[in-house]
């Protein structure tokens, strides 16, 4: 006779749980795999960055590329760098900074400084001759949208006294920003407004008129004389040979891999004209 | 790097595990909660044991264990634990009947968390005796016992006879 209890039995039938929920569990899941991360507390509900360090006043808070098609650069870049993307397509995903994207004419990376006061750096900004909206919340926090004294766009963002870890100064995983170029027209007129408003500190660097920001992640220098600026980011890869391939393989252009003092890199644009660079650091 | 192996096989895991919890508890936010309590304990073993091989399998080995824990701290809060513990077998007479699938569901829903745990990872999960007593962390023997407890409870509760206690 059969086993009446037979008839319970119920394979496992994968169920799509809410969006919100999935999203929000790999953010969790990615925070608590972070390796800076090992001695944190488990329980899931207590925010990770208490004892290993968020951001700091003057660090980079968030990144966005802009560029003319956003859909296009998705494509590149993720064939480039192995970038995945949230169900919204705007955030990349797995990296150690926040990095979006969006729209625009020209390409740049637009930045956004992570400071201690929000209110302050808004009225430091002002004095120093350029533009700041008045702070307003979005859904990851307070920012103000700003404009230097050399019209480049920029955003300041408040620092949650609880963030996310404090990125390494490099990036730490293939396709993490590893370090951002400004390429400005006056770059002691940018060091005076940034000095003031974000407290960035300049030492002088290899190239002429080149200077690097001290002490903030991820790294970040300057470089005048240039017609107008743009942001230039590098992106870490672990292989630069293969990576400069797909780069001429997905439309875009790439010089041969070059020897630096700190690792190989390569000079880049991608299908639209967005340059940037691909570093293969130690 | 294992902790990426988690975060590849996420898209591809999380509506199995989500969908085991689901069908197991019968709701959303539960299975929500079990869901999240799984993959970070997952996470969770692999900071402590990088070796560990992500699969779906080991995911869903580490989600029984979840729903266990959950079914035994509702256990304790009913009391009822004192009743796992024991080991011995009543008499169990066949039972010659056709399961109504949703009157058997709502059955199961009833039934004592003890029970209701063994008759699920016995018949739903179709796990041999053996790997039933490894998840109850129970002797072979007892968990025989509870099985027989639990169908027996199980029994009264669908034919009418009155509450699981």
């Amino acid at each position: 006779m059969t086993d009446p209890f037979a008839a319970l039995r119920r394979p496992v039938a994968p169920m799509d749980p809410d969006p919100a929920f999935a999203v929000t569990l790999r953010a969790r899941l990615q925070q608590a795999l972070d390796p800076r991360g090992a001695s944190m507390t488990v329980a899931p509900d207590v925010p990770a960055a208490g004892s290993g360090g968020g951001p700091r006043h003057g660090d980079l808070a968030y990144v966005s590329l802009w560029v003319p098609d956003v859909e296009r650069a998705r494509r590149f870049f993720g064939s480039v760098v192995g970038w995945r993307y949230d169900p919204t397509g705007r955030q990349i995903e797995g990296l150690s900074l926040h990095h979006g994207f969006w729209g625009s004419e020209r390409s740049t990376l637009f930045l956004c400084i992570g400071v201690d006061d929000l209110r302050a750096a808004v009225e430091r900004v002002r004095a120093a001759g350029g533009t700041a909206e008045e702070p307003h919340e979005e859904p990851y926090g307070l920012v103000s949208g700003c404009a230097d004294d050399q019209d480049m766009q920029f955003a300041l963002y408040a620092l949650d006294p609880v963030g996310w870890p404090r990125p390494a100064a490099n990036g730490a995983v293939q396709g993490d920003l590893s370090y951002v170029t400004v390429e400005t027209v006056d770059a002691a007129r940018f060091r005076r407004f940034f000095g003031a408003v974000a407290g960035w500190r300049f030492s002088p660097g290899r190239a002429e008129d080149g200077w690097g920001v001290d002490g903030i992640v991820p790294m970040t220098g300057i470089h005048g004389g240039h017609p107008r600026t743009t942001v230039v980011p590098m992106y870490r890869v672990d292989d630069i040979t293969a990576a400069v391939a797909r780069v001429r393989a997905a439309g875009g252009t790439s010089t041969d891999p070059e020897p630096q003092p700190y690792g190989v890199t390569a000079d880049c644009t991608d299908d639209q004209g967005t340059r940037f660079y691909l570093g293969m650091l130690g | 790097m294992d902790g990426a192996d988690l975060l590849a096989v996420y898209d591809r895991a999380l509506p199995i595990v989500y969908g085991y919890f689901l069908s197991r508890c019968g709701r959303p936010a539960l299975a929500e909660d079990l869901t999240a309590e799984t993959f970070l304990a997952a996470a969770d073993a692999l900071r402590r044991d990088p070796a560990s091989t992500v699969s779906v399998p080991w995911l869903i080995g580490v989600a029984r264990h979840k729903l266990v824990d959950h079914w035994r701290r509702l256990s304790r809060e009913e009391r009822s634990l004192h009743a796992v513990a024991d080991d011995t077998v009543p008499r169990e007479d066949v039972w010659e009947v056709h399961l109504d699938a949703l009157r058997a569901r709502d059955t199961l829903e009833r039934l004592a968390p003890h029970h209701r745990v063994a008759l699920t990872l016995r018949y739903l999960d179709d796990l041999p005796v053996a790997a039933v007593a490894e998840l109850l962390d129970r002797s072979v023997h007892a968990t025989e016992a509870l099985l027989v407890r639990a169908r027996l409870a199980f029994r009264r509760a669908y034919v009418g006879e009155g509450c699981d206690d």
